[in-house]
């Protein structure tokens, strides 16, 4: 969660909220804040860190394990009306990449402005595929406008 | 059936730590902007 932290600016400057959720208390969360996050990030974290004691929240979004007890390391992408745009779950041992979140969130935007559809590894700058209403006309012909490089 | 892509995300209301403050906090509030709702295991955890 540090490193969302450091990214925070980047969300911001996407129109973004973070909403970080965990089943620790709200008191929990001011230690952790100023005994380690504040230590690790300038400022600090300055996002809401969400309790979520029963796994209430876990559940709705069908990610609390009710086996340890905790929420599993997942992320939820909601547009403006409030719809699920992507999601991903994580097994325990296994931490996020806040730039493929980024990422994703940049390609939505983009997709949702213009209607373009975006390809395998896209970021600002690459090659977009045609527009919604054309899409018939570009199968099979994908090869000519991308190639795989674009991907990485 | 869990929740799925094109889904409403489920509203909640929940308390949180915020700036230093307790505040409580609703997901609908945010609609009209962008939200990344991310779950970890715990506070205290380095992954």
């Amino acid at each position: 969660m540090a490193a969302v932290a450091v990214k925070y600016p980047a969300f911001q400057e996407l129109g973004t909220e973070v909403l970080a959720v965990s089943v620790d208390s709200v008191t929990t969360h001011k230690e952790w804040h100023e005994k380690e996050l504040s230590r690790m990030v300038e400022g600090g974290a300055l996002y809401p860190m969400i309790s979520d004691p029963d796994g209430k929240i876990g559940h709705l979004f069908g990610v609390y394990d009710a086996k340890t007890g905790l929420d599993l390391r997942s992320h939820f992408l909601i547009d403006p009306q409030g719809i699920i745009q992507a999601m991903e779950i994580l097994a325990a041992p296994i931490g996020r990449n806040v730039a493929e979140i980024l990422r994703q969130l940049r390609a939505l935007q983009h997709h949702q402005a213009t209607g373009e559809f975006m390809p395998c590894g896209w970021e600002p700058g690459k090659p977009t595929l045609a527009e919604e209403g054309e899409t018939p006309s570009i199968s099979g012909k994908v090869w000519k406008v991308w190639k795989p490089r674009n991907a990485f | 059936m869990g929740i799925q892509i094109g889904d409403k995300g489920p509203d909640f209301k929940a308390e949180a730590y915020y700036r230093g403050t307790t505040r409580e906090i609703q997901l609908s509030y945010y609609r009209g902007q962008w939200v990344v709702l991310l779950f970890y295991l715990a506070d205290f955890t380095y992954v």
